[in-house]
């Protein structure tokens, strides 16, 4: 059996760290979350990730901010961001940037799953 | 005693001496003297027959002797040499002075000039006795003046005035005695009255024997005989310098006053009661743009008066007669070129001299420092909509985002529940867990709800002793500039010993205020009727106290009624939505009710009620206030139909 391709959280909300990995998981994916884009960098997990599912607005870095710092490193990383604010230009610049996806929490199964399936190429 | 006497019979104006019973001369007097220019020594005894024009002495003579022995002829007539040596006609007459034995003990006699027909020529004409006499006891300057209006007499002030003997006086013109710069208008004057004969009026200065000027004023005025011929002038000269430099200080002043007035355009006025009599100043009639000088009536200031600001005028006006209190209002006038001018009026009541009552005070045009207050309060209010808008912008956002990362969680966790309950074999460890999630960021979600109504009222009330009526003035007197700028006229009928509530006080007054202008803004497009602002309190019957605020205003949709109270309702620009809201929460947490009824006419009348303090609560008044948290949840209140 083939291995499950890693897709990453990043946020800094609890619950969706604590929701998110299992329905990815029960999606079939492996999942990791952390509380922050430094975090992340600092694990052993990003040249593994196929994909990150980030938010935009965290304290400290935010996911844009790791989004180029991950381009500047060449860490070609599929990006979905997910965001509570409702600004479609964060989303829109996003985009540009090269994200698969932006989505607004919350944001429903299907929509995800749609994301994903954008970013890896998989039903 | 012998010599006052003497002193008087020599100031008498006549020839007087005494005589022996023989006739031998033994006492002349000092016009006497002077007047035949003889010596007491030369003139005694006989000698003063050598006075006596020879060809009169024999007859002269004779008939003397007849006078005193036989007392006959009455007088006797001669002529006497004056000391130049020019020859009068005297007529002499003598009284016999006789003692207690009926002898007589002496001559008493007087000599009097006369004319050729006999009459006696006195050097004072009457006209001229009668003057002197008049003249003297009138504390003014006074000269008689021929009809060639020549100075005939002068009175006792003026010889005192000028310091100068009457034959210098009377040539006034060279005598140095008007100021050089008045003479020639003087002259030129005077000779015009005498030849007119018109009576002549006049100031000008007359120089002091102290050498200063001073101002007088002439008045001549002449006397004319049956057939109207000028006889001759009486001129009256009265000091006026004190009067003239006192007018000067009252010319300056005035014109000190009204230069200010001009400048700080500010005019004053004054109102009697009794009468409404009104006197404006200069100032005044410029601003209100009448005629000056012309009467000033109600009438016509109400003509001026912009006819939105009437009502406000004349309940001022009511309210003056009815009170003593000091004025201070704004109003507009409209200008016949239809221009509009704002004026401010500050007024005290006070009596005058005879007791009456009267207003006195200050108008200014106010024109375009209000202008600019205006412009400046509609950019402020302007910026104040942006920023209001601005905020509920920021406001909404931020209740999405709180909001949103919970429902995110939920929706996830549910997902994961279903999937993990349609398994094969089901995962129902997995499945609890993920809904045991599912229901905590329900409640997370249900907790920011709580914090964003916590957002509207603040938790903490302070409670104490209120009475509603003292809130009440201190949010009429916060209100009164903001009232006046709306031209909104207030009545507050607030009841007579209202029952105190509990509560707090910053928190009611932001109601009652908040009331206020909410019905400012209702008013503020109406210009067909009076915009009315009538505010009452008073106990309730049912144990609570009423507080109602009525308006004249657009009122509302009776339909809309409960939807006002709506957090993000609003039928205005002005966003009083959330005010309304936050008002019904903060009167809720007083245990009482806020509602809303339209009247009968235009307008709509607001209303809150609130028990009143129980009675054991007045110690806690004296204890000072406390603070107490009041329940999250105020129980929700229907509003009234």
């Amino acid at each position: 059996m083939a291995k499950r391709p890693l897709v990453s959280v990043v946020d800094d909300d609890e619950s969706v760290r604590e929701s998110l990995p299992d329905l990815l998981r029960e999606f079939g994916f492996e999942a990791r979350a952390f509380s922050s884009a430094e975090e992340f960098l600092a694990s052993d997990c990003v040249a593994e990730t196929k994909c990150l599912i980030l938010d935009v607005a965290m304290p400290g870095m935010s996911g844009p901010d790791l989004q180029r710092e991950l381009k500047l490193h060449r860490q070609d990383i599929l990006i979905v961001f997910i965001t509570a604010h409702r600004d479609a230009t964060v989303g829109l610049h996003a985009l540009d940037e090269g994200a698969v996806r932006c989505l607004f929490k919350p944001f429903t199964e299907t929509a995800l799953l749609k994301a994903l399936g954008a970013a890896l190429g998989v039903n | 005693m012998e010599s006052d006497l003497s002193r008087v019979v020599d100031a008498l104006p006549g020839l007087v001496w005494t005589a022996l019973p023989d006739g031998h001369i033994d006492f002349l007097n000092r016009r006497w003297l002077e007047y035949t220019g003889l010596g007491m020594g030369d003139a005694n005894g006989d000698g003063w027959r050598s006075a006596i024009h020879p060809e009169d002495l024999p007859e002269f003579l004779e008939q003397w002797r007849n006078m005193i022995t036989a007392a006959e002829p009455p007088a006797v007539e001669a002529r006497l040499r004056r000391h130049d040596g020019e020859y009068r006609r005297v007529l002499f007459r003598a009284c016999p002075l006789v003692d207690a034995s009926g002898q007589i003990v002496k001559w008493c006699g007087t000599g009097t000039a006369i004319d050729e027909q006999g009459h006696p020529q006195d050097p004072l004409p009457a006209h001229v006795r009668a003057f002197r006499s008049m003249a003297d006891s009138i504390p003014a300057l006074m000269a008689l003046m021929n009809s060639a209006g020549e100075v005939e007499s002068v009175n006792r002030h003026v010889l005192e005035y000028f310091g100068k003997p009457f034959e210098i006086l009377k040539d006034w013109d060279v005598a140095d005695t008007v100021h050089p710069d008045d003479l020639p208008t003087v002259l030129a004057a005077w000779r015009r009255a005498v030849q007119t004969g018109q009576p002549h009026e006049s100031e000008h200065r007359n120089r002091r024997a102290d050498g200063t000027y001073r101002w007088f004023h002439i008045r001549a005025l002449p006397v004319r005989d049956p057939d109207g011929k000028v006889l001759r002038w009486y001129v009256l000269q009265t000091d006026i310098d004190d009067l003239k430099r006192a007018e000067k200080e009252l010319q300056r002043s005035e014109a000190f006053l009204a230069e200010a007035q001009r400048l700080s355009s500010t005019g004053s006025f004054s109102w009697r009661f009794d009468t409404d009599e009104i006197t404006f100043s200069d100032e005044l009639y410029r601003i209100f743009g009448f005629e000056p000088n012309t009467i000033v009536t109600f009438e016509q200031i109400g003509t001026r008066v912009h006819p939105e600001d009437l009502p406000l005028l004349r309940d001022k006006i009511h309210r003056t007669r009815t009170t003593a209190d000091d004025l201070d209002y704004e109003i507009r006038l409209r200008m016949p070129d239809n221009s509009v001018k704002y004026i401010q009026t500050l007024a005290h009541r006070s009596q005058d001299r005879n007791g009456r009552l009267e207003y006195i005070g200050a108008v200014q045009d106010v024109t375009p420092r209000r202008l600019s207050e205006n412009a400046l309060s509609k950019t402020r209010s302007e910026l104040e909509h942006v920023s209001r808008v601005t905020s509920l912008g920021a406001f909404t956002a931020s209740i999405a985002h709180e909001v949103s990362q919970p429902l995110a969680g939920i929706i996830t966790n549910a997902s994961t529940c279903l999937r993990m309950l349609a398994a094969e074999p089901p995962n129902v460890d997995g499945a609890r867990e993920t809904a045991r999630r599912t229901i905590r960021d329900g409640n997370r979600a249900s907790d920011v709800i709580t914090r964003l109504r916590a957002l509207f009222v603040k938790k903490d009330v302070t409670t104490e002793l209120v009475n509603l009526n003292e809130v009440t003035r201190e949010v009429i007197a916060l209100s009164l500039n903001e009232l006046q700028r709306s031209r909104v006229v207030l009545r507050s009928e607030l009841a007579d010993e209202l029952p105190q509530v509990v509560g707090d006080r910053v928190q009611l007054q932001q109601v009652i205020l908040n009331l206020f202008l909410n019905a400012l803004e209702a008013m503020a497009g109406v210009e067909d009727r009076t915009r009315q602002l009538v505010i009452t309190t008073k106990p309730g019957e049912d144990d609570h106290v009423h507080l109602i605020v009525q308006d004249t205003g657009v009122g509302f949709d009776p339909h809309g009624a409960d939807r006002l109270f709506d957090a993000f309702y609003t039928t205005k620009s002005g966003g009083m939505g959330i005010g309304l809201s936050v008002s019904r929460s903060i009167v809720e947490r007083h245990q009482g009710r806020l509602w809303v009824v339209p009247n009968n006419g235009p307008g709509a009348t607001f209303s809150f009620s609130i028990p009143r303090a129980p009675k054991d609560v007045k110690d806690a008044h004296s204890r000072g206030a406390t603070r107490t948290h009041a329940a999250a949840n105020a129980p929700y209140v229907q509003t009234d139909p």
